[in-house]
Parts: structure tokens; sequence; C-alpha cells
């Protein structure tokens, strides 16, 4: 076992393309993944140029494919030798002093896909230390890694050499001869100029503002999985982080002589310094379905289902408390958390479950929603926390939306890989006048809630990009924003004065064993296979009597019944049923109901 | 694979531009590249395009060849151009610029110095083609070739011909690029001369010239910027259409490099079709150092053509195998109308009616009359009963089309508007939703909310489909070929079923008989349709999937390439069809007579009628209409007609004749007070009312002080 793992450490990209299948055979099989450093939780300054390493994240954006030499020819001047090399899992050619490259025969080009990684946006500080306790590799950052690095990046200081070659006036292809004296200054300068023109922010380019993130652009070769945008991967490859692949280091055009399209922009964007974005030669690449490092890749059906009822009654005994002794909230919160989209059709997307939890006791607590959201991103693996200011809907950009001028698509707030819990606090807004981006984020926002689509940006036209992201608002009264249940909360005058207590207690009460209890019941439970019995007598008996009972003031139409079944089926699953019962179903049904009665005589809040 | 004998393309290449003719409807020979060629040099014409049609009808294998390796048939056809050139030179050109001069100084000094034949010379020294030759060679793709997905574009299209389509989202301004750089020698002053086949180029060190070669004097070369040869140079981005790129994917980009008459074409936003050699771009310097693994690629373009967003030229492109073999599945006609806002459960009827729409009848001008074949449906129905949601979807789903609300849009807004421009003072037109809708659907959404002058707009469009501008001194008729759909919301929030259609509507008869279907879409409970709905939601949330019973919604973008199809076909009514046709409106007449009517049943029906059988007989394929198709007209406009007095035979049940007959009275009092009770009782009789209910109504409403009846009781006036 031991030899595998070393043997993992040492492998180079050359003796991977030997043996392609027969390493990739021997990756899936590895025992204990943590042993392949991973970018998010080790600092890349420590990991070796061309060494293997993962990385997990979200695709935020692709580029245009490469065009790459797979095979190509090394021409040695001084012994004449010619050697065949390939160009797979590398960026730069390797070539030393004497060597030339044969561009014109014997080439072999291939293409791969360039995609750009982010770790996940949103991934909550609890779950980020537990993946760093999993993944840390503590030895990496004993070695003295820089004589290591040294000796690795042999290769970089060649090219500077090779470079410096291409100044010989002997050399067949000479530089334009403005260009070609004291290169070193000129690129000195220019890093000078184009370190005020781009940010570390902007080559990150991360959805959520304020948050540490990692990005990499990862190159795919396997073009049979196709990878879709906002996807979570795992991928595996080969670290490349020679300095000389920064954009800054690009050489100053001549306008004239070189009409590039590229503009400066737009190269420093597509070829960040490495040491800041680290290119990834991707040998496997792993589609996730979850990120939660408490939960294993696959789960245990069962197990689950017999754990649920206990974790559930944790968690419904804390929720309830915070939410100031309303249960029935407490019951739809749970629902929330485990709510995730089963089931896309065309325009139809069941299971999404917005929540609007109104009536909050804001007057009171001003920060309610906010204390509120500090426990609840205790509990969930991803979630982010967007106060509904006037100022932050004027002047976010929550659309991603495409830059021609950088060739990119910069990213916005509603860039979320699946599952994470985008929380709206609509208490904090005040009135005030919407701009037009305002408007547009406000309705971009609603969009998002009724059908679980974000409009991409491409200037030209817009895209709409299927999203998974439950939305909780947690407002005063009912919200602007449409929502699919809306619960205005009933708190009891006794919490109602002691909430800064319950806080405290709550905390105590939740252990870190308890967390995990819970942290694992909520990821786990949105993999669990539901099934619906063939027999629905009840349901179509119930939808009859209740269509029955519509008139004008409470039309009961088909999307009602879409929201019960959706409600019921999370009902069940925090019950630990993986099938819809009768029992359940007349929980949901009394639960709707309680719900509807208290839409209906809602009153304006008191406290 | 055996080499091309290249000797004998360039061959076949002369006898093709000497021999090549087509001969026009007079008869007239046209020798297509034989007048281009004169054209050329006499120096009218700068681009020498050879279409790969006409070449491929001479010579197939030739034309194969030429698409699978342009750039060398490039310079070949260039070659044999410049040789056949003198040939066609029946007078003397005046030098149109100072390159012209240039070239024939140089060519005047080449025959002095060199005066004898078949010396060689020293190939640098030597004028290199590029630098005499004063046009350009383009091939144009073959009319049949389809255009390749910008994504599909990959290694094995480089060398190749290929047309993609895209939208421009940058370009470059158009600059010079150098294509033969000319070098004096400080020392000796011959001249040299260096092609620049890329985009960077490296001077020559010293001249290699005899003289200074033997002298070994290697002089210092100057670049001579008035006896190079630049070109204009552009560079082009275009990207993906949003309906090419696969869910969840970034849109692609692809750099096209354009030269001499190729640029200035496209500007960003357009949308178009290029034509193009795909090239692997290597790069020099620096570049190749950090990126020495990588090739660029572009698009040199031979062809750019800007293509209308309207230009649906793309849908007219054959559908493919699997498409069609989707199509061939049963009952299409029920299947695409399903396949209409799939998540809207039921509404069959409509949603047909909305297809027919969307394929619409034929236009007929028979003595220059007009009639239009355009359908136009009007949706009526409670609040929240997805009206909005099928207008948006017809609109997503029609290629051209225009959304508006009544309420939001004023008469001008969607006719036309005569605006002074600010700079010229002219006068300039504007157009309008109906008129930018051409040969499009305007969906109308809040109809009855339009305000009453902005609807009298819409009398013309519907019928004469024009608009007429009368205005500041533009009299100008303008096309609004257009479908109008409609959505209008009962006066008074909900449809009253005692009420007629104008009332209920509040829109006047003469535009709502414009209208070949009005449907009312009603949402009330009923037992067997609410298990059925309660059924279909419950198998959606069992199994994770629609009903396997149910059809399968087919792809937006192949039920509009399938419209688009349809309606390229003009089905005609045969003269065996008349008679029923005829038949079937008389009986409509008769029925309508007889039973109250509330829609109107008038000779527009008949067209509506004809409207809907031939956009059904468009919908099969087929250039004439059946019996089944008229049949299939008439029970949508029955169902159109049943929806409407559905609800009254429901509803009406219930309410007494007394009310009924308060209905008339009130009709027939219209906008005056006073009726004669001579006339109600008429017209009451007529209705199947006995006068004693009628007296009994009119004492009911005078003790309810609705109106008096004067002393003689002759007379109602209401109050």
């Amino acid at each position: 076992m031991h030899d595998l793992i070393t043997d993992f450490e040492t492998v180079t990209p050359d003796l991977w393309i030997s043996n392609e299948l027969a390493w990739k055979e021997r990756l899936l099989k590895l025992p204990n993944w943590h042993q392949i450093p991973l970018i998010n939780s080790n600092a890349s300054h420590n990991l070796p140029d061309g060494s293997l390493v993962r990385f997990r994240g979200m695709i935020q954006d692709m580029h245009n494919p490469e065009f790459y030499f797979e095979q190509f020819e090394i021409f040695n001047t001084t012994t004449n030798a010619i050697k065949n090399k390939s160009g797979k899992y590398r960026d730069t050619a390797n070539v030393l002093e004497n060597e030339k490259i044969n561009y014109t025969e014997n080439l072999k080009s291939a293409q791969r896909q360039t995609m750009v990684v982010v770790s996940m946006p949103g991934l909550n500080d609890w779950a980020q230390q537990l993946e760093d306790r999993q993944n840390h590799l503590k030895h990496l950052e004993q070695q003295p890694n820089t004589s290591k690095r040294l000796s690795q990046s042999v290769s970089t200081k060649l090219k500077r050499s090779y470079d410096e070659t291409d100044e010989d006036p002997d050399a067949m292809e000479v530089v334009v001869p403005e260009v070609a004296p004291s290169k070193e200054r000129k690129t000195s300068e220019s890093t000078n100029n184009t370190a005020n023109v781009v940010s570390r922010e902007h080559l990150l380019n991360f959805p959520l503002p304020d948050v540490p993130s990692k990005s990499c652009i990862v190159k795919i070769y396997d073009e049979s999985e196709s990878y879709k945008l906002n996807d979570m991967i795992e991928v595996v490859g080969f670290l490349s982080v020679d300095p000389a692949l920064s954009g800054e280091f690009q050489e100053e055009k001549d306008p004239l002589l070189d009409p590039q399209i590229e503009s400066e922009v737009e190269t420093i964007t597509h070829n960040p310094p490495p040491s800041l974005v680290p290119r990834l030669h991707a040998v496997y690449v792993k589609k996730l379905d979850h990120c939660n490092p408490l939960v294993t890749e696959t789960i245990d059906q069962g197990a689950v289902l017999k754990e649920a009822n206990a974790a559930r009654e944790h968690l419904l005994k804390a929720l309830t408390e915070l939410l100031l002794g309303d249960q029935l909230a407490a019951e739809y919160l749970i629902c929330h958390l485990i709510a995730c989209i089963y089931l896309r059709q065309e325009t139809l997307a069941l299971g999404q479950f917005c929540l609007n939890l109104s009536n909050l006791p804001t007057q009171k607590y001003p920060n309610y929603a906010r204390q509120l959201y500090d426990i609840i991103k205790q509990f969930v693996t991803k979630s982010y926390y967007l106060p509904l200011t006037i100022d932050n809907m004027n002047t976010l950009s929550l659309l991603p939306k495409k830059d021609y001028e950088c060739n990119r698509l910069t990213s916005g707030v509603l860039q979320l890989s699946k599952d994470t819990h985008l929380v709206l606090d609509e208490t904090k807004m005040e009135q005030g006048t919407l701009d037009s981006t305002g408007v547009n984020n406000i309705t971009a926002l609603g969009n998002m809630i009724k059908t679980q689509k974000v409009e991409y940006d491409f200037k030209y036209y817009k895209m709409e990009f299927d999203s998974d992201v439950s939305v909780l608002i947690l407002s005063e009264g009912k919200s602007l924003l449409p929502s699919d249940y809306h619960v205005p909360l009933r708190p009891e005058e006794s919490s109602l004065e002691i909430f800064d207590a319950i806080v405290e207690a709550a905390t105590y009460y939740l252990k870190e064993e308890i967390m995990n209890v819970i942290r694992t019941y909520l990821t786990s439970l949105k993999l669990v296979k539901y099934t619906i019995s063939e027999d629905l007598q009840f349901v179509e008996d119930d939808f009859i009597e209740m269509r029955s009972k519509s008139d004008t003031q409470n039309p009961v139409t088909a999307d009602d019944l879409h929201r019960l079944l959706v409600l019921a089926r999370l009902v069940s699953l925090s019950r630990g049923c993986d099938s819809l019962s009768k029992e359940c179903w007349d929980i949901t049904k009394s639960m709707e109901a309680e719900r509807l009665h208290r839409v209906k005589n809602r009153v304006a809040s008191t406290f | 694979m055996a080499m091309r004998d290249y000797a004998a393309d360039k061959e076949s290449f002369k006898n093709f531009f000497v021999d090549f003719c087509q001969t026009d409807d007079e008869g007239n020979k046209n020798f297509k590249y034989a007048e281009q060629l004169t054209r050329l040099a006499h120096r009218e014409q700068t681009a020498f395009t050879v279409e790969l049609d006409d070449l491929h009808e001479t010579n197939e294998e030739l034309a194969e060849a030429v698409k699978q390796n342009t750039r060398r048939y490039t310079n070949m056809v260039s070659d044999v151009v410049y040789e056949m050139l003198p040939d066609y030179k029946h007078r003397e050109v005046a030098a149109r610029d100072a390159l012209d001069v240039y070239i024939e100084h140089r060519i005047m000094l080449e025959a002095r110095n060199h005066r004898i034949p078949g010396e060689m010379r020293d190939p640098r020294n030597r004028y290199p083609p590029e630098l005499i030759r004063r046009f350009e060679v383009y091939f144009k793709d073959m009319s049949s070739s389809k255009s390749v997905p910008i994504r599909e574009v990959k290694a094995e299209h480089i060398g190749k011909l290929v047309t993609v389509r895209g939208i421009v989202t940058r370009c470059t301004d158009v600059k010079p690029l150098l294509v033969v750089a000319t070098y004096s020698c400080s020392a000796c002053g011959a001249e040299t001369y260096q092609p620049v086949r890329s985009l960077q180029f490296t001077p020559p060190p010293a001249c290699t010239a005899d003289d200074c070669r033997i002298n070994k004097a290697s002089g210092q070369l100057h670049l001579q910027t008035r006896g190079s040869r630049f070109q204009k140079f552009q560079e082009l981005k275009i990207q993906e259409h949003s309906d090419q790129v696969p869910v969840g994917h970034i849109p692609r980009q692809l750099s096209v490099y354009c030269r001499g008459e190729t640029t200035r074409r496209a500007q960003p936003g357009d949308h178009v079709a290029i034509t193009g050699v795909f090239l692997p771009l290597l790069s020099a310097g620096f570049k190749q150092m950090t990126q020495g693994l990588l090739s660029d690629t572009y698009l040199e373009a031979y062809n750019v053509s800007c293509l209308n967003q309207s230009d649906e030229s793309e849908m007219a492109e054959a559908l493919t195998e699997e498409e069609l073999s989707e199509l061939a599945e049963e009952d299409l006609y029920s299947r695409m109308a399903r396949s209409l806002a799939p998540e809207i459960y039921g509404h069959e009827d409509v949603k047909k009616a909305l297809l027919l729409l969307l394929v619409g009848g034929v236009d007929k001008r028979p003595n220059g009359m007009k009639i239009r074949g355009n359908i136009n449906i009007c949706l009526m129905g409670d609040p929240g009963v997805a009206k909005s949601q099928l207008l948006s979807y017809i609109d997503r789903l029609a290629p051209r089309s225009q959304y508006t609300t009544g309420r939001g849009s004023s008469g001008v807004g969607l006719t036309a508007a005569v605006l002074k421009d600010p700079f010229t003072g002219e006068m300039m037109l504007e157009g309008g939703a109906l008129v930018l809708a051409d040969q499009g659907v305007c969906c109308i959404d809040e109809f009855d909310k339009m305000a009453e002058n902005d609807r009298t707009a819409i009398h013309e469009v519907m019928e004469q489909q024009t608009i007429s501008i009368a205005k500041a001194g533009i009299m100008t008729c303008l096309n609004a070929r257009v479908s109008i759909l409609a959505a209008a919301n009962p006066a008074y929030g909900r449809y009253n079923p005692k009420r007629t259609i104008e009332q209920n509507i509040q829109l006047p008869a003469a535009l709502l008989s414009r209208f070949d279907l009005l449907w009312l879409i009603q949402d009330k409970p009923n037992r067997e349709k609410d298990l059925e709905l309660a059924k279909h939601i419950a198998y959606v949330h069992q199994h994770s999937s629609q009903p396997p019973s149910e059809v399968r919604a087919l792809p937006m973008r192949l039920v509009r390439r399938y419209v688009a199809l349809c309606k390229r076909k003009q089905p005609f009514v045969p003269q065996a069809l008349a008679n029923y046709i005829v038949s079937s409106y008389v009986e409509l007449r008769r029925e309508a007579r007889n039973a109250r009517d509330v829609t109107f049943t008038s000779a527009r029906n008949l067209l509506g009628i004809l409207r809907l059988s031939t956009a059904l007989a468009r919908l099969r394929l087929s250039d004439v209409v059946e019996k089944e198709d008229v049949t299939e007209a008439i029970r949508l406009v029955e169902m159109s007609k049943q929806s409407l007095t559905h609800v009254e035979e429901n509803v009406q049940r219930g309410i007494s004749a007394t009310d009924r007959i308060f209905a008339i009275v009130r009709d027939l009092a219209g906008s005056s007070t006073t009726v004669k009770i001579a006339d109600v009782i008429e017209r009451c009789v007529d209705k199947g009312f006995k006068p004693d209910q009628v007296d009994a109504c009119i004492e009911q409403y005078e003790n309810l002080n609705v109106w008096q009846v004067n002393q003689v009781r002759t007379k109602i006036t209401f109050m």
C-alpha cells in the first residue's frame, strides 16, 4: 500500500503517459485519496511543479479549447539527435538549451478543454476546517521545499536561458530588432504596469465577495465526459506552476506588426500568475454530488434513514427554540434544509422549496435574522447570507456576465453550485429607490426562486442556466419576492423575552457530536432515493375534495398539489421514511392547513 | 493517398475559367469568369470569386479537392489568373494609385534589365507575385454545404473550407498588414523583397544581392514603406449562437482573420455566416516560449456575410434523420400541440389553435384583392388561467415575434411613428410592434385594457395586414403581415355569463369579429378532470418523469424548424371540397340564427375556416387541403364557440326568466333610455318567453325602481 502512495508522489507526466490505463486503474483503486495533496488545504507553493495533486471546486467558466502538441520532435542542435516528446499534461516544452522544437513536421496536435475551477463558493467554516484536517499534509511543509522546488524547476531556468538564446543574432528566428534588446528590463516594466491593471480579486473571479478562495485552471483531456458549468468536481492532475506562464510576462506588442486581437487585459486574465492560480492537467475528474466532508461518497440508505429520527429530534429541538417556540416554523425550516431539486423537465422543476419566514421579531432583536443564520450555517455545508439592503441591490452584480474585454465570464453572487443555501435577509431592507440594477437584481432573484434558473448575460443574448439553490427569505411582512411556502412566525411571549439566553443555550446544546449528526443528516437525506407507492388513492381523493371547495378567493390549482407532494416527500424523508405513507400525508396536510390559516389571519408584527 | 496532379488541376482551372458559361433566361450566354477576368484586367474589380457550385458542375472531383485543401488552390488560381490576365486586357488602363505606377515601373525595369529570356534570377531579387498582383482570389462555398457549429470546428477541419455562423463579439480596426516587404540596400542599392505570410516577420539580416555578396559588403537593409505592399486586415471574434450551445456550457468563440475585400463587413452584434479556411497559427517569439506547446487557431475568411436576425435560413436547413424519425411518429398534430407550453396541463384545443396560428394559412390575392392567411386568436378567461404563460411561450417559440401589453402600448407604439430627425429635419418612420413583427406573431396581453383610440389602429392590421400612415408629409403603407394573439381579462375580473361577449370583454364587435377564434379558458372544478390532473401530478412525483402514455414534448427548436418547413407549403382547396365547405358554412349560419348567438357568424367565419384548413394542410406538409382538414377546422371553430356558450348552459339554468328578459330589454334599449313595450314583447316572444312572463318582469323591475312605465304602459324609461 505504502508503495502505491509513494508511486503517486513521484509519478511524472511522462511516466503516466507511458502507461495511462494502468495508472488510472491504480488511481481508482487507491485506498487513501487523502495522501494525494489537496490544493484546497495545502498551499500550492509547498507543492512541486509536475506532481500529482487534487483540487475540489466548482466549474466557474469554460474557455475555448486549446490545441496542443500531443507528439512533437525535438532537434538537438549539438548532437543532431531527434527526440519525440509529448505535450500532454504539461504547459511548457521542457527543452534544453541546445534543443529546438520542430514546428513544421511530425506534429500531432490534439485538443484539450480549459476550465476555470474555483473552490466551492459558500463552503462554511466547519466544513473547510474538517476538510483541512483530513487533507492537510504535514510533511509537505516540513520538507525543505525550496531545494526540492529548485530541482524541479530546472526546466524553468532552462527556459530563461533558452529565452536568451533568442536574442542571439545567429539564431534564425530573430525578434524584431527594436524589441530585442534588454528584454529583462522590459519584462520588469510590464510587470509594474500590469500590476495596476488587474487586481487579485479580478484574477480569482470568485462568485461571492469577501470570501477567501482558491481557483485553478484545469485542463481536461478526456472529451467523452461532459462537464457543465457550476458542476462540483474533484480533479486529480499534474500541477503546473511554472512562473513563465503568467500573462504579466508577455512581451509588449507592437500594434502595427502584431495585430493580435487579444487585448492586454485578456491575456493577463487568461494567464494569471500560477502562484495565484495554479494550472492543473487533469488525469481524472470526478463529479461530486455533495461536498460535505462528513459524508462518504456512497451512502448507506438504510442506516441514514434509521438515524434520521434521532437527528431530526435534535434539530427540531434546537430550531424550535431558536424560532422562539414555533414548532411549525421549525418543521418547515427542516424541510427547507433538506430540500433539493429532484426532477427537472423543460420548464418544470420539482423539489424546490423556497421558504419565507415572516413576522420576525426585528423590533426587539434587530439582528435576529443574522443570529438565526449564524446557527444555520453551522448545519449546512454551503450557504451564503445576503442582506437585501437597497445599497446591496443597487451595487451588487448578482448575475454572471460575459466580459468580452477580458473574454471571460465574470461571476455573480447567483453563480452557485447545487445545494447551496442562500439566505436573503429582507429585514435589512429600508425605504429607498432601486435603480435599474436593483430592479434587475430583484427580478433575477425572483426568477431564480420561481424557476430555479439563472439568466447569464452574454451581452448579445442571454442564456439560462439551471441552478439548484434553496432560498430562505427572512422578512418582517410577506416578502416582496415570491416564495413557495410562506410561514408567518408565531413567537411565544416567554421565549421572546429570553432570546439571547436561548442562543447561548442552543450553542451549548449543539455540541460538536450533535452538530456532526445533524450535518450528516442534512446532506445524506438529499441523496436518499425516495419512492411514492403506486396506490395514491388518498392523494387523489384529497385533491378532488380540495378542488371542489376551491373558489375565487382560495383557488386550488395544480400547483397546490405539486406543493403538497413536495412537502410530503420532505416530511417523510425527514422522519426517515423513503416512501410516502398515509400518515405522513396527513401530517403534511395538517401542516399546510395550519400554515394557510396563519397566512390568512396574519396580523402585523407587534414585537 | 495519391498526390493530386496539380499541373493537371491548373490546366483544368484554366479551361474552366475560359469555358464556363451560364445561359440566362433569354438564352444569352454569360461567360461569368471570363467577364470577371476582363474586369480584373482593367482594374475595375479586385475580388475574383470562384463559386464552387460552378466548379462542381464541371469538375466534381476538383471542387472536392479545393474544399479539402483550399489554401493551396487559392495560390494556384492566383497563378492561373495572373497568367491569363494579359489576354483579357483590351485597352490601356490608367494607373489608379501610386502602387500601380510602381508596379508598372518595375515591370518595365525588369524587361529592360533582363532581356535574355529564360534567365534564372536570384529568387530574392525576383518580384514576388504578391507584389505585382492587384487581385484577390476567393472561393465561395457550395450552396448545398451546411454550416458547421463553432463547437464542432476541430483539428480535422484544419486546411479545409468551412462555413460557420455566429455573432460578432469583437472586431478590431482595419489595419494595414504587410504582405511584401521591400528593402533597399544601403551599400549596393539593390532591392530585396520579402513576402510575409504570417502576422510576424523577421527582416533579413543583410543584403543578399549579387554585388554585396561578392564584395562581402553586407550592406544594411532599409524597409521601403512605399515600395512594400500592404493589405487591409481586420480580426473578428465570433461567438456561437445561443441555440448551438449545449445546456450548461459556455458559448465558444472563434477568431476570424479578414483580409482585403472581406474586411469591414461586420460589426459587433451582427449575426454572420463566414466561409473560410480553418488554420493553425503558430505563435512566435516570447509567446512561443511560454506556450510553446500550444497553437492558436483561426479562420481565414473568404466570405463574410451578415445575416438578418430574422433570416431563417438556418431554420430552413433540412431536418436531420433523427429529427425526421422523431417527427414521423404518429399523430404529429396533437403531439406538436402538446409540445406548446408543456408545463400547462390540458387545454389541448387551445394549444392546437395556437399551433395553427404559428403555421398560418395561405395568403390569397384574387384580382388584386388581398385575403390574409394569418390567423388571429383571442384568449379570454378568468385571471390566473395561464393565458399570459401561453402568450409568452408563443412569443419565445415564434421566430419573429413581439410581446406587448395593451396598457403599455399606445396606438403609435403598435403601428408606426413619424419622427423628425433632429439633425436633418427630415421626417422618418419608426416602426412599432406590429411592423416589427411583420411576418410573425404579435402577442398583446391585457388586450381589453387598451385605450379605445389605440385599438382602432389594430382594425386595419387585422384584416388588411397593412398600416397606412398619413402624417406630416409622409403618406405610406407599411406591411404588417402579422398574426395577432391577444389575451383579455373579462370586465370586472370574472366572465359573466349573463352578458354578451362585447359586454364581457368590453371590445367592439368590429374588433372581435376579426379574430378567427375566440377562446374562453376557464378553470372549473370537475371531478373527472381533477382526478386526471391529480393522477398526472402524482405520476410525475412517483416516477420522476412524465407518464409514458403521454406524448413526449418535442424540443422547442424542432417545433420551430418544423413550423418553418410547413410555412413553405402553399396548399390549395380543391374544387371538390368547395361544396362541402359551403354547406358547412350554411349550416353554421343556420345554427347561429336559431340559437342565441354570442359570437358573430359572418363571412369572416368562412374565411377563418379556410385559413385553419390550409394551416392544417401545411402542417401535414401537403399541397392539397383535404376533407379532414376542413372537418378539424370546423371542429375547432365549434369548440371555441362552445367554450363561450358552455358557461351559459352551466350557469344560466339558475337564472330566472325575469333576469333574462331584463337583459333583453337592456340590450334593446342600447344607449337610449326608453324602449317600447311592444318591441320588448315582440323580441321576447322571439326568444321563447311568454307575454305574461314579460309583464311580470316589467312589473317587478318597476317596483325595484329600475325603470318607469308610462301611464298607458307603452314605454319603459330607465332611471
